[in-house]
């Protein structure tokens, strides 16, 4: 860590954390329902531990990129964050709108459009925070003394995903045009500027870990955030086939979301190709194996599983069924999740001074989780192809559909509590490296410096 | 090989180019939009169906256009899957009719903002879809036979109570409602819905009107709802009987079935395993 100012980011990282412990908790609340316990339907009917297990998905993988991007932006502009304060009061605020969110979830109050369930006058809330943040780190870009690709990428992700986000504030009597805009900010984020932050934060890992040149790096990234947009921006038609909108949109949405795996895929080949061509050996391996992980992952998971639907003769039969379940799991987990466990598996030796990167429990965290989320996505594609056999395709009705696929919840509620195990020791791990501190600001905890004097 | 500034080039330009392609695709979808989902259809009570719609969260289980939860049925072509009146009954109390399955959240509605919902949902299932939720390809095959219609000439009307009373929707009726409905009973199991056409044959009058009142005290965990008298009053028990009796043609015509015998109804077509079908659950 060169600056002080980067330990902001410590407290980002955490509460990343504890929103994806209660994550992981109302999915078991959902797991049980579905195999006929659902104890606390008169507390947290479904919909409300469905929309609270997105929500926090959503919140936490944003509060790790805020994390992420308080933690590079200073280190890639090379001063110090601009106003450390308002990150203070930035975070505070984020966590006060996301309770304050969870609450009304509780008591019914929504604005219940998937994905987008937050009451309306929060929403004003989260964009003037986010608004606080981008400012931030805007700012600190601005007047820094350097501006790399890595920083401009990531800035352009959030900025982006920012002004995405408003789109979806707006009201429509037409629940076609609605639908259309709220894919705006959902496709857009998730297959479009989510993966420009994705790859900076990716970027700067790889330079990092792998000591490959950055311009070799960066001109990568802009060959995969190029790819990106190619396909990902009409690639949204696959979100129109069957919404109300016009017939050419299985046409396009069909090529361009046939495209979409093309990103991943290089993103991934990209990542291995960098490790090997790298000539170090960084002494945080296991940051390099979440990094190369979520590249792998996310082409597993966002590509592969995605194309696997996104045709239209298919998707008229697994759309609305558990296999965008089934995609939805291993695409968020390889593409997000992991690259914020990634980022934070690197920051956190470098903010506490402490070089917990080669413990038993790394790795196990890292090796358990992944299967136990492999599994799951194998249970939930097992549910899905008999869902989509019995029900859409044979006509049988939807409650003993729902019968016979109970035992394949009892698989995934296994593998979500292996998923479970893992995550547990990667935060465990994190705890146990302490707080930030600032004996760490300008100390060489990874032999950076002395490496790069070697080199040269 | 590629230069750092051709990448950037590539990423701006390609951006651009498809950002551009994407609006102009937007406004002519926008122009397209009122004829394919019949705009001037969306009256204020379907308006207000959608805030219901949304403040409930119904999204959170249900699917629309196949968008939302998996938790719960997709409700696109609902209105037309059940007609108004199951809906009606239906989300005056959910639990009511499908005992002991998954729940709904019952959440009170008034009977106008049931009526909202129901406007809402009906039109949505009018929405032109490309074919969205497709006819399942492979029904045919797999009819229970228990279950299969028998062809019914008789020129009977079924009376309006066994439409309002959401009978139709699951059961059959002298060639009207669902047809070959499979439902699951509280063990799991599937049971083919039989048809009313031959009731008399299966069960005397009392023991109908027994099973209408209160089916889980006759069959612990069968699929029949309790509408008794949340729904159905105990006089709609008798006049329902009446009529189904009535079908019998060895039985003495009543003032309920003042057609039962009339000139060209087809005599009642060989059953094909009369007493098999409610012996299943």
């Amino acid at each position: 860590m060169k600056f002080k100012s980067q330990k902001i980011a410590y407290w980002f990282f955490a509460s990343a954390m504890l929103l994806l412990t209660l994550q992981i908790v109302y999915g078991f609340i959902m797991g049980f329902a579905r195999i006929g316990y659902d104890v606390l339907h008169d507390w947290i009917p479904f919909n409300t531990a469905r929309a609270v297990h997105t929500n926090l998905l959503v919140v936490w993988l944003l509060t790790g990129f805020m994390g992420s991007a308080y933690y590079i932006i200073p280190e890639e502009s090379n001063r110090e964050l601009e106003w450390p304060k308002l990150a203070w009061f930035q975070l505070i605020s984020l966590l006060v709108v996301g309770v304050i969110a969870v609450v009304c979830y509780h008591l019914n109050i929504w604005e219940g459009r998937k994905f987008l369930e937050i009451p309306r006058p929060l929403d004003y809330l989260v964009v003037i925070n986010v608004l606080c943040f981008l400012a931030n780190i805007g700012m600190t870009l601005w007047k820094g003394t350097q501006h790399t690709t890595t920083a401009i990428v990531l800035y352009m992700g959030l900025l982006f995903a920012a002004l995405l986000y408003l789109p979806g504030m707006i009201t429509f009597d037409n629940q076609t045009v609605d639908s259309f805009y709220r894919w705006w900010v959902v496709h857009l984020w998730v297959e479009g500027v989510w993966e420009l932050i994705m790859g900076g934060i990716l970027c700067f890992l790889l330079i990092k870990l792998t000591g490959v040149d950055r311009e070799v790096v960066e001109k990568w990234l802009y060959i995969i955030v190029g790819l990106t947009f190619l396909s990902g921006i009409l690639g949204t038609g696959h979100h129109y086939y069957w919404i109300g909108t016009p017939k050419y949109w299985l046409i396009i949405g069909g090529i361009f979301s046939s495209l979409e795996p093309l990103a991943f895929l290089s993103m991934a080949v990209y990542a291995v190709a960098m490790a090997k061509k790298g000539g170090r050996k960084h002494p945080n391996q296991i940051a390099l194996t979440w990094s190369l992980g979520c590249a792998i992952m996310s082409f597993v998971g966002a590509g592969f599983l995605g194309i696997a639907h996104t045709i239209p003769p298919v998707n008229l039969y697994t759309h609305g069924t558990l296999i965008t379940a089934m995609h939805g799991h291993l695409a968020f987990w390889g593409a997000y999740a992991m690259i914020n466990l990634a980022m934070i598996a690197y920051a956190l030796p470098q903010m506490t001074g402490r070089k917990l990167w080669d413990t038993p429990m790394t790795s196990w965290a890292f090796w358990t989780s992944n299967i136990g989320m492999v599994g799951m996505t194998g249970a939930l594609a097992a549910a899905g192809i008999t869902q989509v056999t019995l029900e859409r395709r044979m006509g049988i009705d939807f409650l003993a559909v729902q019968k016979e696929i109970e035992m394949h919840f009892i698989g995934m509620l296994l593998a979500a509590a292996l998923f479970t195990v893992g995550i547990v020791m990667f935060i465990i791990t994190f705890f146990r490296h302490g707080l930030p501190s600032d004996e760490a600001v300008g100390a060489d905890v990874a032999g950076d410096a002395a490496w790069a004097a070697a080199k040269s | 090989m590629l230069s750092k500034s051709q990448a950037r080039t590539f990423f701006l330009g390609g951006t651009g180019v498809f950002s551009a392609a994407f609006l102009a695709l937007t406004f002519d979808t926008h122009s397209r939009i009122p004829a394919r989902t019949h705009t001037e259809a969306i009256t204020p009570a379907v308006a207000r169906g959608k805030r219901i719609w949304e403040n409930n969260n119904c999204m959170g289980c249900h699917t629309l256009f196949g968008e939302g939860a998996y938790y719960a049925p997709e409700l696109t072509k609902s209105v037309e899957r059940r007609g108004k009146e199951f809906l009606r009954i239906f989300l005056k109390d959910p639990e009511a009719m499908f005992p002991g399955q998954r729940k709904m959240v019952n959440y009170h509605f008034s009977a106008e903002q049931i009526d909202d919902t129901i406007a809402f949902l009906d039109w949505c299932g009018k929405v032109d879809l490309n074919g969205f939720p497709a006819k399942p390809p492979l029904q045919k095959t797999i009819v229970p036979v228990a279950a299969q219609q028998m062809v019914v000439t008789s020129t009977r009307e079924v009376p309006a109570i066994f439409t309002e009373k959401t009978c139709l929707a699951c059961h059959s009726l002298l060639g009207k409602g669902a047809p070959n409905m499979v439902m699951p009973n509280l063990k799991g199991e599937m049971v083919a819905v039989p048809s009313l056409d031959e009731v008399y044959k299966r069960k005397s009058r009392p023991d109908l009107v027994k099973w209408i009142s209160n089916p889980q005290a006759i069959k612990p965990g069968t699929p029949m709802p309790t509408l008794v008298p949340a729904v159905v009053s105990t006089a709609q028990v008798e006049e329902i009987a009446d009529f189904l009796m009535s079908l019998n043609p060895s039985a003495p015509p009543t003032a309920a079935a003042p057609a039962a015998n009339a000139p060209g109804s087809a005599p009642p077509p060989p059953a094909p395993a009369p007493a098999a079908a409610p012996k299943a659950n």
